[in-house]
Formats: C-alpha cells, sequence, structure tokens
C-alpha cells in the first residue's frame, strides 16, 4: 500500500520509510533474522573472562616496570594462604607436616610461578647453615616434613633467627604461617585456579584447632567467578517482574512481547558481537548488558505506547498507527540511541583495554537497538493482532494517566515552578558539598568487588591483621652496569628508603637485597648483631652474596637479584590498597627517589598490586575530567543537529548535569570509588537522563505545533510521553535495583547506585526540565508555534 | 536448584507463555465482564467509554 493519505510534510519521509518497511516487510525481516540468528550463535559461544592484563593501563610507566620484571620480582596476582592454630603453636610435628604439605599442594596448582612461592615448607625460603669446618650454606628451612620432636626443635630455632622468615611468613607469636605464591599472568584462569587452591591447600587440612585463610587478586575473582552464577537468578527474576509490570501498563499480553523482542535481539547483535571480535565478558560487567537491554526495553516501551495512542488518533487503522508511531519516535530514538552510544564510546580514551573494549562494544549494542527498534518494529507490529480498541480506550483514561495530569497540574503551577527550582537548587548544591568527598580508587581496605563479611574479605582482614600487610608495592632498582647491586651506595639508599617508607602507617613491612646482605654479614660474624650492617666495599659484600647464594640455582636467586648483579627490588608490604593511600605512599615514593639519587642506579616505580592500582587510579584522574567533558560534549552536538539549536542541549544537560553531581555525592557518602569497574557503568548511566529528557522534548515540539500554546504543549507532553517515561523508569528502576540481591557487592552497589540514577535523572526530567522550558520559553520550542495551523488540520482529518 | 543459562531461558518462556495464556483466558473476559457491569449499573463513563470502543472499526490495512 502506498502512503496515500494525508501525512505532516515535514515528516514524509519518515512516513514514507515507515510504509516502505511494512512494504518490503519478508526480505527486511529474512535478512535481519537471519544476521541476529548468526549473532544468536555466537553469542553462546561468550565465556567469562577476565584477563588481568586488560585491566592496566599498559601505557602507563609503573606498568610497563611491572610488565617487564612481574615475571622475576613478583607481580601483582598473589594467592597468600594463612595457615593458624587456636591453641598452642604452629611448631608441632603435625602442623608442620600440614604446612609443608600445604605448600607442596600449592606447588601443583596450575598457573603457579614455582620460583615464586614463600612458605617455610617450600625450597625457595632458605637460611644460612654454619657447617663443620667453618663454611656456610644457605639451606632451605625445611626439606621434609618433620620426623619426630628433634626436627620441629630445629625448625623452630631456624625460623626463630631468620630475619626473612621470622615476622615476614611465620608470625611473632608462633601461631601461624604464611604461603605466598605468584601466578603467572599469561596462565590465570580464575576459577581452576581457585578449585585447585580449595581442593589441595585448603580443604584437607582444615582441622577442630586450625583455621586456613586465603585472600589475594587470583581468589578474590575465584570467589567473583563462583557468584556470577547469581547473575541467572536475577535476570529471571527481573524479566518476570518486567513481565507483570508491562502486562500491567499496556493491559496487554503484547505490551510485555513487545519490548522483550527487542531487548533479545538486541543482546544478541550486541553479545554475538563481543564473542566475533574475540572478546569475552567480565562477571564484573554484567551489569553492563543488562543495563543496555533495559534502555532497548525502554525505546520499545515509548513506541509501544505510542503505537496504541496512534492506532485511535489513525481512526483504529493498524497500518498507519505503525507508520505513525515509527515516524514520530523517529527523531527522539535515534538521537535517544546515539547520544548513548557515542556517550559510552568517549570511555576508549582512557587508556584501559579493557574499557577501550567495553567502550567499542557498549556502543555497538547499543547502535543495534536501531535495528531491533526501528528496522524491525514496524514489521513486528505489523504481523502481531492489534490491540482491542476497547482496551485501548479504557488504559488511556486509566488512573494512571489521571494521577499522572494531577501532578502535571501542581508542577506547573506557579509555587510547583519556584518548589521545583528552588529545590534542585539546594539538592544540586547538597550534592557538590558531598561529591568533593569522592574517591578515585578503592574507597576501603577491604575488597569492594565483595562484602565485608564475604569469606574473602573476612580472610583478607585476618591475614592483615596478623601480619600487618599482604600486598606488596615493588620497587625496582635498575643498575646502570652490571654489578650495581653489589655498591655499598646502592644498598644503602635502598635500606634508607626501606626505613623512610615504612613511616607510612599504611605499610606493614618492607623487604629487599639489603635485608639479606645484612642478615649473612651478621650470620659470618658468628651472630654478633653489630656486623648486622652493610659492608663498605664492593668485594665484601660480593663475597657475602657468593655465600648466600652459591647453592640456589639462578631461578631462585632471580627473585631477588638478576644473575649480573644489575636489578634488584624494594618490596613494601601495604595493609591495604584505598585510593588515598596508595597516592600518599607513591608520593613518599616519589619525595624519597627525588631526594636520593643513586650514582649506579635508579628507582622505577612501580609493580606489584599496588603499584598498579597506582597506575590505574593516576590514569582515571588523568582522564576523568575530560572524559565527563567529552560525553557530554558529544551529546549536546547530536542534540544541536537533532533540534537545529545551540541551547537545546543545555536544557536536556542541566537536569543531567544536576542528577550526575547528586549521583556522584551519594557515591562519596557511601564510599564507593571511582574505578575502572565504576567508571563504565557510571558513564552508561548518564544516558537514562538524556533518553527521558528527549522524548518529553520532542513531544513538547510536536504539541505546539498543534496547539500553540507552550504551557499547553508541556503538560500534554507530561501526561503522554510522560506517562510512558514515568512507567520506563518505575520498571527499569525495579528491575535494576533487584540486584541488590548479587552476592557480589560490587553489582549490588552499582545495581543501586544505577537505579537511584536512573531515579534522579527521571525526576528531573518530569519536574526540572518542563519547568525550565516554561520558565525560560527556549526559541527552538516556541519558533514551531507558527505551524500549527496545518498539524491541527492534520490531526482533525485523521481522527475523521 | 542452581540457575544455569538453559534453565533460566525454560523458566522465562514458560513464564511468558503463562502471562499470555492468562491474559487471553482470564483476564480479558473478566475485564470485559468488569465494564459491562459498571455500564449496566448506569455507570455514564463505562457506558461512554464502551460505545466508543464497540463503535470502532478496526482496520489491518
Amino acid at each position: 500500500m502506498a502512503l496515500d493519505y494525508e501525512v505532516p510534510e515535514d515528516k514524509r519521509a519518515l512516513y514514507w520509510l515507515g510504509d516502505q518497511l511494512i512494504e518490503w516487510r519478508n526480505p527486511v525481516m529474512v535478512f535481519v533474522l537471519l544476521i541476529t540468528g548468526l549473532f544468536a550463535y555466537w553469542s553462546f559461544q561468550l565465556q567469562l573472562v577476565t584477563s588481568f592484563g586488560d585491566l592496566l593501563p599498559q601505557t602507563h610507566e609503573f606498568v610497563k616496570v611491572h610488565n617487564k620484571y612481574s615475571g622475576t620480582f613478583g607481580g601483582a596476582n598473589n594467592i597468600v594462604v594463612m595457615y593458624t592454630v587456636d591453641e598452642g603453636t604452629i611448631f608441632t610435628k603435625e602442623h608442620l607436616t600440614n604446612i609443608f604439605k600445604m605448600t607442596e599442594g600449592m606447588d601443583t596448582v596450575y598457573g603457579v610461578n614455582h620460583n615464586q612461592i614463600e612458605s617455610i615448607g617450600h625450597r625457595t625460603v632458605r637460611h644460612l647453615k654454619v657447617a663443620a669446618g667453618g663454611t656456610l650454606r644457605a639451606e632451605p628451612v625445611m626439606l621434609r616434613a618433620p620426623q619426630g620432636q628433634d626436627e620441629v626443635d630445629g625448625i623452630r630455632r631456624i625460623v626463630h633467627n631468620a630475619e626473612n622468615v621470622y615476622g615476614l611468613i611465620v608470625s611473632l607469636d608462633d601461631k601461624a604461617a604464611l604461603i605466598r605464591a605468584n601466578f603467572i599472568e599469561g596462565r590465570l584462569d580464575y576459577k581452576r585456579i581457585f578449585e585447585e587452591v580449595d581442593s589441595k591447600v585448603i580443604d584437607p587440612f582444615k582441622g577442630d584447632n586450625i583455621e586456613i585463610y586465603a585472600a589475594g587478586e587470583p581468589r578474590l575473582y575465584g570467589w567473583v567467578y563462583k557468584y556470577a552464577g547469581d547473575v541467572f537468578f536475577i535476570l529471571v527474576v527481573t524479566y518476570c517482574i518486567e513481565w507483570v509490570l508491562r502486562w500491567m501498563y499496556f493491559h496487554d499480553w503484547r505490551g510485555a512481547l513487545r519490548p522483550t523482542l527487542t531487548g533479545i535481539i538486541a543482546a544478541f547483535w550486541g553479545l554475538g558481537f563481543i564473542h566475533l571480535i574475540g572478546l569475552a565478558l567480565d562477571p564484573l560487567m554484567l551489569v553492563m548488558p543488562f543495563l543496555i537491554t533495559a534502555r532497548a526495553v525502554s525505546h520499545a516501551i515509548q513506541m509501544h505506547d505510542r503505537y496504541y495512542e496512534e492506532f485511535e488518533k489513525c481512526g483504529w487503522h493498524k497500518r498507519r498507527a505503525i507508520v505513525a508511531s515509527f515516524a514520530e519516535l523517529f527523531v527522539p530514538t535515534f538521537s535517544g540511541i546515539t547520544t548513548d552510544a557515542f556517550g559510552v564510546l568517549v570511555i576508549i580514551l582512557v587508556p584501559v583495554v579493557m574499557l577501550q573494549k567495553l567502550a567499542i562494544t557498549a556502543s555497538w549494542w547499543i547502535l543495534a537497538i536501531t535495528i531491533s527498534e526501528m528496522l524491525l518494529n514496524p514489521i513486528v507490529y505489523y504481523y502481531l493482532k492489534p490491540p482491542e480498541p476497547e482496551l485501548v480506550v479504557l488504559r488511556e483514561r486509566g488512573a494512571f494517566r489521571r494521577w499522572i495530569e494531577r501532578f502535571t497540574h501542581v508542577l506547573l503551577s506557579p509555587a510547583g515552578k519556584t518548589v521545583t527550582l528552588a529545590a534542585w537548587a539546594l539538592m544540586t548544591v547538597i550534592g557538590i558539598f558531598f561529591m568533593r568527598g569522592l574517591t578515585i580508587g578503592d574507597p576501603t581496605s577491604a575488597s569492594p568487588l565483595l562484602f565485608e563479611d564475604s569469606p574473602y574479605n573476612v580472610s583478607h582482614t585476618q591475614i592483615q591483621e596478623r601480619f600487618g600487610g599482604v600486598e606488596p608495592l615493588i620497587v625496582v632498582s635498575e643498575g646502570f652496569d652490571k654489578d650495581a647491586m653489589k655498591d655499598p651506595q646502592v644498598l644503602r639508599t635502598m635500606e634508607k628508603f626501606q626505613r623512610a617508607i615504612e613511616r607510612d602507617p599504611d605499610i606493614g613491612y618492607s623487604f629487599s637485597l639489603a635485608d639479606i646482605i645484612r642478615a649473612v654479614n651478621r650470620v659470618f660474624h658468628e651472630l654478633e648483631p653489630k656486623w648486622a650492617v652493610i659492608p663498605d666495599s664492593w668485594t665484601d659484600i660480593g663475597g657475602l652474596f657468593f655465600i648466600f647464594f652459591s647453592g640456589s640455582p639462578p631461578t631462585e636467586t632471580a627473585k631477588y637479584v638478576d644473575p649480573s648483579y644489575t636489578t634488584a627490588h624494594v618490596t613494601f608490604f601495604a595493609k591495604n590498597h584505598q585510593g588515598d593511600n596508595i597516592r600518599r605512599i607513591i608520593a613518599r615514593c616519589r619525595a624519597f627517589i627525588a631526594e636520593n639519587p643513586m650514582e649506579k642506579a635508579a628507582f622505577k616505580l612501580a609493580g606489584g598490586l599496588i603499584g598498579v592500582l597506582a597506575a590505574a587510579n593516576e590514569e582515571l584522574v588523568r582522564n576523568d575530567l575530560l572524559m565527563n567533558f567529552l560525553g557530554f560534549f558529544t551529546i549536546w552536538v547530536i542534540l544541536l543537529f537533532t533540534y537545529r539549536s545551540f541551547v537545546c542541549g543545555l536544557y536536556i544537560l542541566g537536569p543531567l548535569i544536576a542528577s550526575n553531581i547528586m549521583v556522584n555525592g551519594y557515591m562519596a557518602v557511601n564510599n564507593i570509588g571511582v574505578n575502572i569497574h565504576t567508571l563504565p557503568l557510571v558513564t552508561v548511566g548518564v544516558g537514562f537522563g538524556v533518553d527521558y529528557g528527549l522524548y518529553i522534548i520532542s513531544r513538547i515540539i510536536e504539541e505546539i505545533q498543534v496547539r500553540g500554546d507552550l504551557e499547553a504543549s508541556v503538560r500534554e507532553a507530561l501526561v503522554t510521553s510522560g506517562k510512558a517515561v514515568t512507567f520506563t523508569a518505575v520498571t527499569m528502576i525495579v528491575s535494576t535495583a533487584f540486584w541488590i540481591t548479587s552476592s557480589i557487592r560490587f553489582n549490588a552497589e552499582m545495581g543501586l547506585l544505577l537505579a537511584i540514577w536512573m531515579g534522579v535523572s527521571y525526576v528531573g526530567s518530569q519536574t526540572l526540565l518542563p519547568v525550565l522550558v516554561t520558565v525560560f520559553k527556549p526559541k527552538f520550542i516556541t519558533k514551531e508555534a507558527n505551524t500549527k495551523a496545518p498539524k491541527a488540520a492534520l490531526a482533525a482529518a485523521r481522527l475523521a | 536448584m542452581v540457575l544455569g543459562l538453559y534453565n533460566s531461558i525454560a523458566i522465562v518462556l514458560g513464564f511468558s507463555l503463562l502471562v499470555i495464556a492468562l491474559d487471553e483466558y482470564v483476564a480479558k473476559p473478566w475485564r470485559h465482564k468488569r465494564w459491562q457491569q459498571r455500564a449496566d449499573s448506569g455507570d455514564q463513563e463505562a457506558i461512554e467509554l464502551l460505545k466508543i470502543a464497540r463503535s470502532a472499526k478496526v482496520s489491518e490495512e
């Protein structure tokens, strides 16, 4: 059927496009479904994988140092297992045997770096032994599980006299021992490592008097993977809740089904694309697909609502109603999708591979909504039976609409406008006040990914309390030539560095080559404390190193110093990784390095967990403001082209920026830091506010063309588009808030945060935006009043 | 029961079909009956709305 009826001249092309989509429905549908089928197939191949390297800003100087030395000096992926006894000490045959066997078990866990395990039961932890004839040998603390009390006593003596053991991997009260293992980054299979640590290191050794705790990044991600199954429960429940809500709103199962189709098709396109470009889903990013699908569903609800409205307006003519709803909502839907997609794309500026991948995939996914929502939508409606007129009529005059009408009446009264403007101004000021406390990085010492009472955080806290610090900050001492690490000035500066940074309250202890040389010198001089110093000459130092390292293979000594003695490290063990503490510790390190230059070497910051977190936090600080600016600027540019107005963007962005400030204030008050996990979610959240505003503004323009009166147009926009926006916001808030039930604290907090964000953005679009429009009467809206006559006549003709 | 991908799909499909069936065979007849009863009892709004709805001629093309 051709477009042989009267349509608005300015939208004739869109009406024609909608009509042609129905005309060519079969080839279009086959084409879209074939591609969707292909993407669906790829979607099912997707796996949950976290790539540690992708989380790091690879261009940052710290990460380059970390990448260069993590294989030898230790990386950020350590698992620390603490074996504790409630009564007595660990120095019994049973407990030492357990520790020895646990260490053996750890050595067989997939991906472990066999040369970087620290435990009194491991071959790499050695002590100096004076042998017959006065010779010195570095021997492992435990060569085997003790066979009798004599061996147990001997091990206790060794531990109490070894500076590299006592207090570091055996607690000072003899009640706990650590097994610290580093994992090779290229072989991090978090799920497998988690299961193998449980089955080989923890479960077989649990007992009445024994407590075993495990912490460290691979363990943390293992827990996250374990809890990731929750997502299915959350998705099923939210799906059912949304279906019921949509059915209650539309009074028809088609209203529940149609947005679901949009969401599913967009999800297939998005997930399939992620697999197609060789990426995987991160369990911590599962809220993101949910959020984008929610966005797709939200657009579909708008379209369905408009279809019902147009069905009555078009005299119960289904095809005309489909075409009209498509054409009338084309502009807000398309600009909503493009602002969302390009707004998210700015995340690509942060030089973190995971964020860049996320920016590309999220943008694609959002753009894919155009396929399901715009290309396929008229065809789906064409095949679905039209709603019963009775249902449409009764629904349009229901209680929900009457409630919105009453609210709009109060809002647009003089008192309502004053209260709205004053309340938003006040809330924004309060938001600015609180958002000053927003933390870049993690705001708490426990992992923010899991709840404080989770087994992981309980373990983490126990280990921190017993040993003072387990999170490494590795500062490399890079020599300019061979044997630089035998230079007394270099070793003394390393020692001075340790003493200086250990003064920080959040550094538990430190370790470096200087500790080894002092200990060896002391043993060499019959354990006299006065000899626990760094010798004055290069030759003495070289001799002592020879004594200590001569019996060990290079793979073992490499964790202290490279075979040519060019490079070594100072490792600080931090008590926590709070963003502010990391910043302070790194600043102290930088100040020390600047004030204490070495002749033959230079300190290089920084590896270990603290080093790479410092790098990520610095990149976030560097890019946060720029990204926010570019995000909003992108939205403004798209609005400029959509409505051909410079000020339109300001009207829509005003409430959005105010919402942004309030949500940032909420984050600061509730200790939610900005990190590489929260950043993309927060950026996507911005888009919801834009969508709400676009539907309202577009409807105001449409109404003023018919009515000519601004206030009446705003009123009508709020009770039509505003009604659909209200319903969309309610369903999205309810379903997003359901993520609170997730066992992963990060997902729960992000769910709540996004629900609040959507709520604030929704309130902004329903209150502040219309009040601003009625108070300031923007020209880009009022100039449309001139087109009143033709539009009014057309509406009348269509009704007739 | 631990939910996985496939049993989740089964649940949501089953739930959707249940809602469709309940809407078609329970809710819709009940709604018709309720509005008719309101109109029969002299509710002017119900009479007017039903009149508009029933006079509508749906055109598919």
